[in-house]
C-alpha cells in the first residue's frame, strides 16, 4: 500500500508539472489585465524597416501601457514567415496581425473566413489615408479583409560605370537595343546581368513579368497561357541566361544580389527596399553609380516604353476576435501603423515605399533612389504586378524548377508554357 | 492478489502520459492525415471529401514519380555507401593509429554543426564563380571539368547525395564503440594462428559488429527516406526537380495550399517506410 501511495504521490507531481509548463503562460496573461496583440512579424533583424518598426511598436505600447501590449515574435527568414504563419493558421491558431503579401498569396487566407472584416471599421477617414485605388487588394466579396501597407516597384537597378564603359550613358529603351548593349559588355569581359532560378527565382521571376507586360502589354495575365506574348517572353528569357554569371541556375537571392553589390554584374531587377543593402553591402563609391529605369519597350509589343512593375507588397491581416476589446486594440494599432507620419519615417528611414499617402517637404531628405523609383512610376503609362502575385501559388512554385529546364534545355520554350499552363489548368 | 492488482494498477499509471502523448502526437496525426488525404483541403477552410482524386493525381505527377526515385537512391546511398563507409573509417580508427582521437574528432565535428550551415558551406564549396571545388579542379590543370556542380542537371543530384554519404561521424561512433567492446583476445588468437590483419577484420571484426552495423543501416535508410534540409537549402529540388524529394514535394504542396495532396504524398512517405523497415527485420532475421 505504501508503494502504492508513492506511486501516486510521483504521478502527481509529474502531471502537475506537466500542467504548469502547459498552462503556465496563459495563467501569466490572464494575471497581466492587458490586451496582448501577438504579432509575428517579418520587419525585424537585418529587415531595412527593423529599426524603425520597433521605435513605433515601443512608443506605441508606452502609450497604452497597462492597456494594450503589441508583442512582436521576429521572424527573419520570409520563407519560414509565410510558414509559420500558414501552420499556424491550419493548426486554428490565427496569429492577432500577420503580415501577408497581396494577390494570389493571399487569397486563400480570405477564403478561410478566419481573418477580422474591417469594413465596419474602415470609415471614409480612413481609406483616405490610402492612395486610390489600392483597397481592391484588400478586398474580398465585398468585405475589407486587411489593410493595404508596403508597396513595391522593381524598376532595372543599374551600375553606370560598368554601362559606360560600354558606351552607354543612358539606359536603352527597347529590348532590341538592350540585348547590343549586352553583347558589347559580354565582349568587354562585363558580365551584363544577375539572373537565378533558386528560390523562388525572384529577379529572374522580375525579368520576365516585364517582358510579359512589354510584349503582351498590361492586362496580360487576364489572357492566360495561351497569349503568344509567354512563349516570346519565355524565348527572351532564355536569352538573358546567356548573359548572367555561370551560376544562376540555381542561385538564390542572395548570390544574384551579391553578385551585383560586388560589381560582378552590371544589372539587377529589384525594389526599394534593396537601397539599404546597396549603401550598405556595397564598395567604394558603389551606391554613387547605381541607377534605375524602367524595363525596355519590346519592339512590335502592346506594352509602352516606361511601363512600371508594381505591387502592394505587404498587407496587414489581423485574426477575426471573440473578444471586442481585443478587435478593438488591434484597429487601434492599425491606425496608428497607418498614420501618415509613422509611414513616413519608416519609408524616410528604410528607402521603401507605402500605400499610404505622405506629404513631402522641401527638406525632407529623401532618398535618392527611391525618389527616382518615385519620379518614373508616377510617370509610367501603367503599372503591372509580377508574374507570381498573379498566378495561382502552384503555378509560381513551379516556376523556378521549369525556369531552369528552360534555361538548361531540357524544354522548349513552348514545353515551359505547357508545364505551366498544365498547373494551372489542375 | 492485491499486490498484483496495485502493480497493475501502477503499470497503467505509469503507462498513461506516454501512453497519451503517443495517441495525441502519433496515432491522431497519422489518422488525420489518412483521412485529410482524401480530401481537397487548403488547410485554411473545411476539407471537402474528393475520393482517390489526391492519390489519382500524385500517381500521374512526374515530380512525384522523380521524388521517389531520388528518395531510392538517397536510401540506397545511405545504407549501402554511408554505412560502409562509416564501417571503414571505424575499423581503421579503431587500431588506434598516430593522430586517431582528432581523426575521430574530425570524422563527428559535422554532426554537431547544423545542417543548414553544413549546406550552406557546401553550396559554397559547389558554386562555379567561387566555389573551392572549380578553384581545386583549375589548379590541377582540369579546368574542362569545372561545373555549375548544384545547376546541372547531371551532376546536381550527385553532389548532394555525395555530401549526405559524407556524413559518416554518427554512424562511425557508434560502430566505434562496438569493436571496443569485441575482446582483444580474439585477435591475439587469430593472430597466433597466422591471420593477416585483413583477415582479422573480416572474420573477426565485421561478423561482431554486424548488429550495430544493421542498426545504422536501418538508421541511415530512414533518413534517406526522410531527407529534406540538404536539398531544400542547397537546391530547393532544382533544377528541374532533378534533386527533389518526398519531404520537400510534400513541404511545397503546403506552401501552396494544397494540404490534401501533401497528406497523399505523406501517405506514401509512410508506407516506403514501413515497407524498408519491415523488408530489414526480416532481412536481419533471415540473416539471424
Amino acid at each position: 500500500m505504501k508503494r502504492f501511495l508513492s506511486l501516486m504521490l510521483l504521478v502527481f507531481v509529474v502531471c502537475s508539472a506537466m500542467a504548469v509548463g502547459i498552462f503556465g503562460n496563459a495563467g501569466r496573461a490572464v494575471a497581466d489585465n492587458q490586451t496582448i496583440i501577438n504579432f509575428p512579424s517579418i520587419w525585424v533583424g537585418k529587415d531595412s524597416k527593423a529599426v524603425v518598426m520597433n521605435e513605433l511598436i515601443t512608443k506605441f505600447n508606452q502609450e497604452n501601457a497597462g492597456k494594450i501590449k503589441v508583442v512582436v515574435e521576429e521572424i527573419a527568414d520570409y520563407d519560414a514567415y509565410e510558414e509559420k504563419v500558414k501552420v499556424s493558421i491550419a493548426a486554428g491558431q490565427v496569429p492577432d496581425l500577420f503580415i501577408t503579401k497581396a494577390g494570389a498569396k493571399a487569397e486563400p487566407f480570405y477564403k478561410s473566413g478566419k481573418l477580422m472584416d474591417l469594413s465596419k471599421y474602415m470609415d471614409s477617414a480612413w481609406q483616405d489615408r490610402f492612395v486610390p485605388g489600392v483597397m481592391s487588394s484588400a478586398t474580398y466579396q465585398g468585405r475589407i479583409l486587411a489593410v493595404p501597407y508596403e508597396f513595391g516597384v522593381t524598376p532595372v537597378l543599374y551600375n553606370s560605370k560598368l554601362l559606360e564603359k560600354a558606351g552607354y550613358t543612358e539606359f536603352p529603351e527597347t529590348y532590341q537595343d538592350f540585348f547590343v548593349m549586352c553583347d558589347k559588355m559580354e565582349a568587354l569581359g562585363i558580365t551584363p546581368m544577375s539572373q537565378m532560378t533558386g528560390a523562388n527565382a525572384w529577379t529572374s521571376m522580375l525579368w520576365y513579368s516585364q517582358l510579359l507586360a512589354a510584349i503582351g502589354g498590361p492586362d496580360i495575365y487576364e489572357r492566360g497561357f495561351d497569349d503568344p506574348a509567354y512563349l516570346e517572353a519565355a524565348k527572351l528569357i532564355k536569352k538573358m541566361f546567356d548573359y548572367t554569371t555561370s551560376d544562376a541556375v540555381g542561385a538564390t537571392a542572395t548570390v544574384a544580389a551579391g553578385h551585383f553589390l560586388n560589381e560582378r554584374t552590371a544589372m539587377l531587377m529589384n525594389g526599394p527596399w534593396f537601397i539599404g543593402r546597396i549603401k550598405s553591402e556595397g564598395g567604394n563609391n558603389f551606391y554613387q553609380n547605381i541607377k534605375v529605369a524602367p524595363a525596355p519597350a519590346y519592339q512590335g509589343g502592346k506594352g509602352e516604353k516606361g511601363g512600371y512593375l508594381g505591387f502592394v507588397q505587404a498587407l496587414l491581416v489581423a485574426a477575426k476576435q471573440s473578444d471586442h476589446n481585443k478587435e478593438e486594440a488591434v484597429v487601434k494599432f492599425l491606425k496608428y501603423l497607418t498614420e501618415a507620419e509613422n509611414v513616413k519615417k519608416l519609408s524616410m528611414s528604410s528607402g521603401a515605399l507605402f500605400v499610404i499617402k505622405t506629404e513631402i517637404n522641401p527638406g525632407d531628405n529623401v532618398e535618392p533612389l527611391q525618389g527616382a523609383m518615385i519620379n518614373q512610376s508616377s510617370k509610367a503609362p501603367y503599372i503591372v504586378p509580377h508574374f507570381n502575385m498573379s498566378v495561382k501559388p502552384a503555378v509560381a512554385t513551379e516556376f523556378p524548377q521549369a525556369l531552369s529546364a528552360l534555361v538548361l534545355g531540357i524544354k522548349t520554350p513552348e514545353e515551359f508554357i505547357a508545364t505551366l499552363k498544365a498547373i494551372d489548368t489542375r | 492478489m492485491k499486490k498484483t492488482i496495485s502493480s497493475k494498477i501502477g503499470m497503467v499509471l505509469f503507462l498513461l502520459p506516454a501512453g497519451l502523448f503517443f495517441i495525441s502526437f502519433f496515432v491522431y496525426p497519422l489518422v488525420f492525415i489518412i483521412i485529410t488525404s482524401f480530401t481537397s483541403w487548403d488547410g485554411l477552410s473545411q476539407p471537402v471529401f474528393n475520393s482517390w482524386n489526391n492519390y489519382r493525381f500524385v500517381l500521374s505527377d512526374p515530380t512525384f514519380k522523380l521524388s521517389i526515385q531520388n528518395n531510392i537512391g538517397w536510401i540506397l546511398a545511405g545504407g549501402f555507401l554511408q554505412v560502409p563507409l562509416a564501417v571503414l573509417v571505424a575499423i581503421l580508427l579503431a587500431r588506434k593509429p598516430k593522430g586517431w582521437k582528432f581523426l575521430r574528432t574530425v570524422y563527428y565535428f559535422p554532426n554537431v554543426i547544423s545542417i543548414v550551415a553544413m549546406s550552406m558551406l557546401w553550396m559554397a564549396v559547389f558554386n562555379s564563380e567561387y566555389g573551392i571545388l572549380n578553384g581545386l579542379l583549375k589548379a590541377v590543370g582540369l579546368e574542362g571539368l569545372q561545373q555549375n556542380w548544384l545547376g546541372n542537371y547531371f551532376t546536381a543530384y550527385p553532389a548532394v547525395v555525395l555530401f549526405g554519404v559524407f556524413y559518416i561521424g554518427y554512424f562511425m561512433i557508434i560502430i566505434l564503440a562496438e569493436i571496443s567492446s569485441i575482446p582483444e583476445t580474439y585477435y591475439e588468437a587469430a593472430s597466433i594462428d597466422g591471420a593477416s590483419r585483413l583477415q582479422q577484420e573480416l572474420h573477426i571484426t565485421l561478423p561482431l559488429i554486424r548488429g550495430s552495423t544493421l542498426t545504422c543501416m536501418t538508421i541511415a535508410m530512414v533518413y534517406g527516406l526522410r531527407q529534406f534540409e540538404q536539398t531544400y537549402v542547397m537546391t530547393n529540388g532544382g533544377p528541374a526537380n532533378r534533386t527533389m524529394v518526398l519531404v520537400l514535394y510534400l513541404f511545397k504542396k503546403i506552401n501552396d495550399f494544397q494540404y490534401g495532396v501533401a497528406n497523399t504524398s505523406a501517405v506514401f512517405l509512410l508506407m516506403i517506410g514501413v515497407i524498408i523497415i519491415v523488408g530489414l527485420r526480416r532481412l536481419f532475421r533471415a540473416k539471424d
